[in-house]
C-alpha cells in the first residue's frame, strides 16, 4: 500500500458516497468505506424508477455499487457505524464499531441457501427494512438481489439459536460453512487523513403529532411515498402490482399530498425539494402499471426546477391525465366499511372546500439530514438538523478542517446532483491532501 | 387609496395599508400565510351555512387590499375564536388572530363617529376617553348627591334614585341610539338593501335569529374549547342579571334599606355578581396564562375590557358588602368609584369596542339570513 497518495474515509454507502469512493480510488487514494447497513446502495437501491426519464433505479445503480468492492483501493466495511473521530496531527482517528454478523464474510458465497431454509420467518420474522415493513423477512437475509457485498447476515433479535438455543437449520445447509457463532462486536481503529460524510437522510415521522390528520398508522390505506416506491418496485413486496393494505384490491382513485412534514414550522420549517418530482414519477408509473386509475395530486407549488423537470410534469398533465389541484388537505376521514379515505381540502386557486374518495392516499414526506452522532458531539449540526458549513458558498466543507460532507446529508437534492456532488467532495479530499504533501515537499 | 379597473369592468379599490392596520390591531402572522387553505378546512364553521369557506378568504382580501370586500363580509362574525386553525397552520400564521383583529377592524368602521378609531388604533387613547368620563360622572355625582347621612346607611338618601335612574336611562338611550346607527351602518356594509326580501320575512327572521343567538351563544359551543363558552355565558348572565336589577329594577334595589340576604332581590344580585367575579377573574386569569388561542394574543382593548369590568364587580361587590354590614361612609365611598368607573365602561365599551359584539355577533348571524335569502345572491 506504499503507492498510496492518502486515507480518506468515507461515511455512508449510498450514491454520494458511492461516487466519492469510485473517484478517491481511481485517483489512487486509499478508501474505507463505511456503512450501517449489510449492503451499500442507500436509498436509491429502495426506487423503482428515477425521474424525470423514469430510468430504472438498479440499472444506473447496481455498476456502480458492483465496481466498489472491484477497486482495490476500497476496502469496505459494512454493517459497521463510525462512533467517534478524533483530530490527530495530520488526520484523524476514527473509531469503528462493526456489528457481528454471524457469518465469516470471507467464506460465504451469497447463494442464499441459509435464507431459504432459516426457519424464522412469517410471525417469527422482522418486518423487512428494505420494503419498509411491507414484507417480513427471516432472521438470516440477504438485504436485497443485488447487495453488496452479497452476503447473509443473521439478527441476533429473531434469530432461533441466538435468542432461544435452538435450530441452526442454516449451519446444517451452508454449503461453505461460512456460520460463525463465536462471532462478537468489534472496535477498529482507523487513521485517515480525511473524512466524507454522506450519510444522507431520514424520512420526518409520519406518526408526528403535527401529521395526525392525515391518520397515518391509523388508515390502513394511508402510505408514505417510500412505501408506495416499494410497492411500484416489481421487486417489491407486491411485485410491482398497486395493492391496498386493507383488502389487496387494485386501487382506482389515488391521492396524492404534497409538503407532508416539509414547509411546516412545527416540523421542518424548509423545503424538501426532491416530493414534487417523486410524487409526478410515481403518479405517472401508477397510471402505466394502471391506466385506469385517476390520480389527483395535490400540491402547494410545483417545483420543476432541474433539466426536463417541467417538461415531465407537463407530460404528466397532457400525457397521463393527472389532475393537480393546489390545495393543503386538513382532515381525512376514512369510512370504516369500504376503508376508503375521504380527502378535505380547500382549492385554493377557486377558494371553495372540496372533498375527494380515494382509495389510497400517498404522503410526499419530507425529509431532514441524517448526520451520525459524533457530529452532533461536535457541534456541527445545526438546530433545524442541517450540518453547519463552513461558508455558503462552500457547501461541502464543515467548519473543521478535512471534514467534508456530501449528498442530501449537505441538504435535499435529487440523485444527479447527489452525484455530482459525491465527485465535488472526492475532489476536495484529494485538494485536501495534496495540497497538505506539496507543502510538506517545499520546505 | 389606489383604483384599479380590470376587463371584466368590476372596480376594486385597492387599500395598499389595509395589511398594516389589521397587524396593528393583531394579525401578526398574516405575512406569513402561503395560501395553503389548511384553516379553511380545519374550521368548524366554514362548511355549514352554505358559506364561502373562510379563515383564508378574509387574509386573501386583507393582503390584496381589497378594503370593501371584507368591509362587506361577514364571516369575521361567524367565526368564534376556537383556534382550531392556527393549530394546525404550517407557518405559524395565527389565523385566528387574523380573523380577531378583523373583528377589531370592522368595529372600527362600523362605528360613524370615529370614538372606536381612537380606541383601537392609539394605545392610551381608551384610558384618557376613560379618565375624561369617569370625570364628568364624578362632576355630576358632586353636583347632584344629597346629604351624606353617617349614622346610618341610607343610600338611597346619598344617591336620590330619581336622579340616578334618570342619569342612567340618559346615558342608555344615548348608547343604544349609538348603537342601533352602527348596527345600521354594518347591515348596509354587508347586505346592502333589502331587494328580494319582503318587510315581513325580514321581520320574522329579525325575530327568529337575533334572540335567539344573543341568549344562547350557541354557536359558540360549537368550537372545541368548550370552557370558553361556559366563562362566556357566566358573564353573559352574570351581568345580564345585575343590569337588570340595577336600571330597570333601580327603584327597587337603591333604597335606604340594607342589601340582605333574604330578599329575592338581593339573592339575584349575590348570584350576579358571583357569576360575574368567577368569570372576570378566570378570563384574567386566562389572558395572564395565555395557554388558549383565545386568549394568548391580548390587544389592549381586550385588557381594557377585563380589567374596567372586574373592577366596576369588585366596587360593586365592596358596596353591597358595605350596604348590608351597614358601614356608612365605605359604602357612599366605593358606590361613587362604583359609578365612576361603570360610565366609562358602559360608555366606551358597548357602542365603541369589544363589547359591541353583543350586537354584531348576532346582528351577523341574521345578516347572513338575509344575504342568503336574497335571490340570486350565495354568500
Amino acid at each position: 500500500m506504499s503507492s498510496v497518495r492518502g486515507k480518506v474515509l468515507v461515511i455512508g454507502g449510498g450514491i454520494a458516497g458511492i461516487q466519492a469512493s469510485l473517484d478517491l480510488a481511481e485517483a489512487g487514494f486509499k478508501v474505507y468505506l463505511v456503512e450501517k447497513k449489510p449492503s451499500i446502495g442507500g436509498r436509491m437501491a429502495q426506487l423503482d424508477k428515477t425521474f424525470p426519464t423514469l430510468d430504472c433505479a438498479s440499472c444506473i445503480l447496481t455498476p456502480k455499487m458492483a465496481e466498489v468492492p472491484r477497486k482495490a483501493n476500497i476496502e469496505l466495511i459494512t454493517y459497521a457505524e463510525v462512533i467517534d473521530i478524533v483530530k490527530e496531527k495530520d488526520g484523524f482517528r476514527v473509531v469503528v464499531k462493526k456489528y457481528p454478523k454471524y457469518i465469516d464474510e470471507t467464506k460465504c458465497i451469497g447463494c442464499g441457501i441459509c435464507v431459504e431454509r432459516c426457519p424464522a420467518r412469517e410471525k417469527l420474522g422482522a418486518p423487512d427494512e428494505f420494503n419498509e415493513g411491507l414484507s417480513t423477512r427471516r432472521a438470516v437475509c440477504i438485504l436485497f438481489p443485488q447487495a453488496v457485498p452479497r452476503k447473509a447476515v443473521i439478527d441476533p433479535n429473531i434469530c432461533l439459536y441466538l435468542t432461544r438455543k435452538t435450530c441452526k437449520v442454516c449451519e446444517k445447509f451452508c454449503p461453505a460453512q461460512a456460520i460463525d457463532w463465536s462471532d462478537t462486536e468489534k472496535i477498529l481503529n482507523l487513521y485517515v487523513d480525511a473524512i466524507v460524510v454522506a450519510t444522507g437522510y431520514r424520512f420526518v415521522d409520519p406518526r408526528h403529532p403535527a401529521l395526525s390528520i392525515y391518520g397515518y398508522g391509523k388508515y390502513q390505506n394511508v402510505y408514505t411515498n417510500i412505501e408506495f416506491e416499494r410497492i411500484l418496485d416489481s421487486r417489491g413486496p407486491t411485485g410491482g402490482e398497486i395493492l391496498r393494505r386493507s383488502d389487496k384490491k387494485h386501487p382506482k382513485r389515488i391521492v396524492f399530498i404534497q409538503c407532508v412534514g416539509s414547509r411546516d414550522y412545527r416540523i421542518n420549517p424548509y423545503c424538501s425539494a426532491y416530493c414534487c418530482m417523486a410524487s409526478i414519477k410515481q403518479a405517472v408509473l401508477a397510471k402505466e402499471h394502471e391506466p385506469g386509475v385517476d390520480i389527483v395530486i395535490l400540491y402547494m407549488d410545483i417545483r420543476a426546477f432541474g433539466k426536463g423537470f417541467q417538461e415531465f410534469y407537463e407530460r404528466a398533465v397532457k400525457e397521463f391525465g393527472i389532475r393537480f389541484v393546489r390545495g393543503r388537505p386538513a382532515k381525512i376521514v376514512e369510512d370504516p366499511n369500504t376503508k376508503n379515505l375521504i380527502v378535505y381540502y380547500e382549492n385554493t386557486l377557486k377558494g371553495t372546500i372540496e372533498k375527494i374518495e380515494a382509495d389510497m392516499v400517498v404522503l410526499a414526506l419530507g425529509i431532514v439530514p441524517n448526520p451520525p452522532d459524533f457530529m452532533k458531539r461536535l457541534g456541527l449540526v445545526e438546530p433545524d438538523g442541517r450540518v453547519k458549513i463552513k461558508d455558503p458558498s462552500d457547501p461541502i466543507a464543515t467548519p473543521v478542517e478535512g471534514l467534508f460532507i456530501a449528498g442530501m446529508l449537505a441538504g435535499p437534492k435529487d440523485i444527479p446532483d447527489s452525484v455530482a456532488q459525491g465527485s465535488a467532495v472526492a475532489m476536495r479530499v484529494m485538494q485536501h491532501i495534496l495540497r497538505r504533501k506539496v507543502e510538506v515537499v517545499a520546505t | 387609496m389606489v383604483t384599479r379597473t380590470f376587463e371584466s369592468r368590476v372596480t376594486y379599490r385597492i387599500n395598499p395599508e389595509l395589511m398594516d392596520k389589521i397587524k396593528k390591531l393583531g394579525g401578526v402572522g398574516i405575512s406569513k400565510c402561503f395560501d395553503c387553505g389548511t384553516c379553511t378546512v380545519s374550521c368548524p364553521f366554514s362548511e355549514e351555512l352554505g358559506l364561502e369557506p373562510f379563515p383564508r378568504r378574509i387574509i386573501k382580501y386583507i393582503k390584496l387590499g381589497l378594503e370593501d370586500r371584507l368591509l362587506s363580509s361577514l364571516e369575521p362574525w361567524l367565526c368564534y375564536y376556537c383556534g382550531d386553525c392556527s393549530d394546525t397552520c404550517p407557518k405559524n400564521a395565527e389565523p385566528a388572530e387574523t380573523m380577531m383583529a378583523t373583528r377589531r377592524y370592522l368595529v372600527s368602521k362600523y362605528d360613524f363617529t370615529g370614538i372606536s378609531r381612537i380606541m383601537y388604533f392609539t394605545r392610551f387613547g381608551w384610558l384618557i376617553a376613560a379618565i375624561i368620563l369617569a370625570g364628568i360622572a364624578f362632576i355630576i355625582g358632586w353636583i347632584f348627591k344629597g346629604p351624606i347621612v353617617t349614622e346610618r346607611v341610607e343610600l338611597g338618601t346619598f344617591a336620590p334614585v330619581d336622579i340616578v335612574d334618570t342619569a342612567g336611562i340618559a346615558v342608555l338611550v344615548i348608547l343604544a341610539s349609538i348603537l342601533i346607527v352602527n348596527i345600521y351602518r354594518m347591515y348596509r356594509f354587508t347586505v346592502g338593501s333589502l331587494k328580494g326580501i319582503s318587510l315581513s320575512k325580514a321581520f320574522i327572521e329579525l325575530i327568529k335569529i337575533v334572540p335567539l343567538h344573543f341568549l344562547t351563544q350557541m354557536r359558540l359551543a360549537k368550537c372545541s374549547f368548550r370552557e370558553y363558552w361556559y366563562i362566556h355565558l357566566m358573564i353573559f348572565y352574570g351581568y345580564g342579571l345585575s343590569f337588570i336589577l340595577f336600571v330597570p329594577l333601580l327603584r327597587l334595589t337603591l333604597t335606604n334599606k340594607p342589601f340582605l340576604f333574604v330578599d329575592p332581590l338581593s339573592i339575584a344580585g349575590v348570584l350576579s355578581t358571583i357569576l360575574l367575579i368567577i368569570g372576570a377573574t378566570l378570563a384574567i386569569k386566562g389572558r395572564l396564562e395565555k395557554k388558549t388561542h383565545v386568549w394568548r394574543y391580548s390587544h389592549h382593548t381586550d385588557w381594557m375590557f377585563v380589567i374596567l369590568l372586574f373592577l366596576v364587580t369588585l366596587t360593586g361587590v365592596l358596596t353591597g358588602i358595605f350596604r348590608t354590614l351597614g358601614y356608612p361612609l365605605p359604602t357612599y365611598v366605593t358606590f361613587a368609584l362604583h359609578i365612576v368607573l361603570v360610565t366609562p365602561f358602559l360608555a366606551l365599551e358597548v357602542p365603541f369596542a369589544k363589547w359591541s359584539h353583543l350586537a354584531y355577533r348576532p346582528f351577523s348571524i341574521y345578516f347572513h339570513r338575509l344575504k342568503t335569502l336574497k335571490e340570486g345572491v350565495v354568500l
